[in-house]
């Protein structure tokens, strides 16, 4: 798809009286975690703060990290996951999870921490009323990396997902490790077949399997389902999914063992056939009690490429071959797997499939349900975030600025909206409508404008007569 | 006249034959998988309680001498070496293939130590590789045994901190050879440290588990012996049906969950340690 080389960052829409207004925090690229007003603002630069992702804490306090595993050893192990206050002061730190010896780097004890985590008090790691993240005393749950050998799975050295709760004293407490849990997973054989040929094989370390990918883990928290007596979606019960194997999860805290579960494929029921399948997600998550859509599953649904299973031509050996070029939002009731709201291209409006991949992120990525019913989407890779009501209306949009150098990307992992009593430290922001630009006028010094110098009538030219069938390609639904 | 119940194609197997060609000892064969399928059944049904059945089936070789039965090759090989003067130092393992294990320097008497790394030497010379075992007692052993390289992987039980050892241990166990055969096995290229979580009386006649304290000066004690933090060391589940002790046995199991504090307590001492997790 075209994508423009020169476009405005920053905050490019703003209507302040359809926003849920707050601060929002991201990981700006190879920068540090950056808090920003509804303007675009930067309130706050933690500058060099790691964020897989960057979290804001009431008190104006941010959970990242200090640092990344060398590359050439681990494969997005960040070295610990702290608690920083409004002044870069560390106030709380965890890193004792395995002790790391690797060539030339000095031996120290890491955290392996990659992709998510969620303190008690907040099951989901974003606002919630009444839901606040605790600051000062209380568990943590992360999602982290050990490296080992499964078997079942495949002989080559697999890097695995484990989820560790902690207390406040930094003592692990309870130790979940997603490949004990292979057999329940419901891969077919010819999945299990390219598993074990290729686990999604990672150069870092000398070679590892990064067979799953979990990138996302949070709890499910108090919820209706429970409350009717569906012990699946019990409040400490932990909710995940993994990108490669196209996986979407819940765990009990209890047992440990899958008690609900969509993915690998979605064609075995009519149910999954309707839902389509979801590839390479992120996200997954049950949003909380005392949020518009409380109980149902939000989940970011790359497209891109995942999965494993027989070999086509987009994927000769079989390894990541599912694939779409376009993203959605879905929102979905876990018990009856029906879509009950969803952002995709043509809620965005777009032509659905000839301009679908304007709303796209192969990677990353994420949707946080707000308090007033509207939806912060960030489609990562493009840096793009994005808040739209429930009528689909685009009603906030930044850009960000940031482009890295070791990786020329402007991406976005993830970003959360905050409310503005949860930093103290600051007055409440302006907030400055942004006035609608018409794309087709808009132009930049020099250019020339729209209205042409010559307009010539030619006679004989009959009306355009265009449909979505008379282009070259079908519809999605033709 | 020995009898060795046997299984087609089996390795052990047919190095305890070699064994009793070399000692000139009559034997008669009865391959379970083929021609002698009948009379190991006879076998097995009269001298059941004698003979193990793991989850994979009956260890082979089974031998005997009309009286004694011994099962596994390393205890069918000892016996032919030395009879009883070997007992405890070897038993039925769990690994396969080319790997032996249920060798336990500490298990016998140290005074037999030469007929004891004789079968060593037989069982290296045919090839096999060998899991060591000891829980510190007949240091000189394990020495003996690693300076002829008779292993190739040492696995050291830490019972306990020092002052529970020999309580554990049901027997006497000098410190200091425990800190000795720590030092050796600290030293040895492929090795395990490890520690059971166990149900112990205590001098209150109370019945309780090994506490995460009294592991973290078990991995203390590692690190002192050792001289470093850094040794292999996992932390075992009990298995009450390995208990000899019937009041042991009514103590309520625990889980891997359950050992999470017992790691971190020892990693204070011992940063690479792991729990086992249960099948």
């Amino acid at each position: 798809m075209s994508y423009p080389s020169i476009y405005p960052t920053g905050t490019t829409v703003y209507d302040p009286t359809k926003c849920w207004n707050g601060y929002t925090i991201f990981q700006a690229a190879e920068e540090g975690a950056l808090l920003i007003d509804m303007n675009g603002a930067g309130v706050n630069m933690w500058k060099g703060l790691h964020g897989f992702p960057n979290k804001l804490l009431p008190g104006g306090q941010v959970f990242g990290h200090l640092g990344v595993r060398n590359p050439a050893y681990g494969m997005q192990d960040q070295t610990d996951l702290v608690q920083v206050d409004w002044d870069g002061n560390v106030v709380w730190k965890f890193d004792k999870y395995e002790y790391i010896e690797d060539p030339g780097e000095p031996p120290q004890w890491m955290a392996r921490q990659h992709h998510d985590f969620q303190r008690t008090g907040n099951p989901v790691g974003y606002y919630v009323p009444g839901m606040e993240p605790q600051t000062d005393k209380g568990n943590t749950l992360l999602l982290c990396h050990k490296t080992l050998k499964n078997p079942k799975i495949s002989d080559k050295t697999l890097l695995d997902d484990t989820i560790i709760e902690v207390n406040w004293d930094g003592e692990i407490i309870w130790e979940w490790c997603c490949s004990d849990h292979f057999d329940s997973y419901g891969f077919d054989e010819g999945a299990k077949n390219i598993l074990a040929r290729d686990p999604n094989y990672r150069l870092a370390g000398g070679g590892q399997g990064d067979w799953m990918h979990i990138n996302t883990m949070s709890v499910l928290g108090p919820n209706k389902w429970y409350d009717a007596g569906d012990e699946r979606f019990h409040p400490d019960n932990i909710i995940w999914d993994a990108r490669e194997t196209n996986i979407a999860a819940i765990i009990s805290k209890k047992t440990g063992k899958v008690v609900w579960q969509i993915g690998p494929n979605y064609d075995s029921s009519e149910q999954l056939r309707k839902l389509g399948w979801i590839i390479g997600m992120h996200h997954a998550h049950m949003i909380p009690r005392g949020l518009p859509g409380e109980g149902n599953i939000l989940i970011f649904d790359n497209g891109g490429w995942a999965g494993y299973g027989l070999p086509n031509p987009g994927a000769p050996k079989g390894i990541k071959n599912a694939l779409r070029d376009y993203s959605r939002v879905i929102e979905l009731d876990p018990t009856t797997l029906k879509i009950v709201w969803q952002y995709t291209p043509t809620e965005a409006g777009y032509m659905m499939p000839y301009d679908a991949n304007r709303f796209y992120s192969p990677f990353i990525s994420s949707a946080q349900r707000l308090p007033n019913g509207n939806t912060l989407i960030t489609e990562g890779s493009g840096g793009r975030i994005i808040e739209v009501t429930a009528e689909h209306e685009l009603v906030w949009e930044y850009i960000s600025p940031y482009w890295g150098k070791q990786l020329k990307l402007n991406m976005v992992y993830r970003a959360y909206r905050a409310p503005y009593e949860w930093v103290p430290q600051l007055a409440k922001p302006k907030e400055v409508p942004i006035a609608k630009i018409e794309v087709a006028t808009f132009r930049v010094p020099g250019a020339a404008s729209l209205a042409p110098v010559k307009e010539t009538t030619v006679v004989g030219a009959k009306p355009y007569l265009l449909d979505p069938g008379v282009l070259c390609v079908a519809a999605t639904d033709e | 006249m020995y009898t060795i119940y046997s299984a087609t194609g089996c390795t052990r197997c047919k190095i305890v034959m070699t064994k009793m060609r070399e000692l000139s000892i009559d034997y008669q064969e009865y391959d379970m998988k083929a021609e002698g399928k009948e009379a190991f059944q006879r076998f097995y049904a009269a001298n059941r309680k004698a003979i193990y059945r793991g989850p994979e089936g009956v260890e082979f070789p089974v031998l005997t001498d009309g009286q004694v039965i011994r099962q596994g090759l390393g205890p069918a090989l000892a016996w032919l070496q030395a009879g009883h003067e070997l007992d405890g130092f070897f038993r039925i393992g769990v690994l396969h293939k080319e790997w032996l294990d249920g060798i336990t320097v500490s298990g016998g008497d140290a005074g037999k130590s030469d007929d004891f790394l004789a079968v060593l030497r037989h069982l290296k010379k045919n090839a096999m590789r060998l899991q060591v075992e000891t829980n510190g007692k007949n240091t000189e052993v394990l020495a003996s045994v690693i300076k002829e390289g008779l292993a190739d992987r040492l696995v050291m039980s830490i019972l306990g901190p020092l002052s529970l050892y020999s309580k554990i241990a049901g027997m006497l166990i000098s410190e200091d050879e425990v800190k000795k055969s720590i030092a050796l096995v600290a030293q040895f290229p492929e090795k395990q440290f490890q520690t059971s979580v166990v149900p112990i009386c205590r001098d209150s006649g109370e019945v309780s588990y090994l506490t995460p304290g009294e592991i973290g000066e078990a991995a203390a004690l590692i690190a002192e012996a050792a001289g470093n933090k850094q040794q292999p060391y996992l932390i075992r589940l009990f298995r009450p049906e390995g208990t000899q002790d019937e009041a042991l046995k009514q103590v309520e199991s625990i889980n891997s969950g359950m050992l999470l504090p017992y790691r971190s307590a020892a990693r204070v001492h011992q940063v690479k340690t792991e729990i086992e997790k249960a099948d």
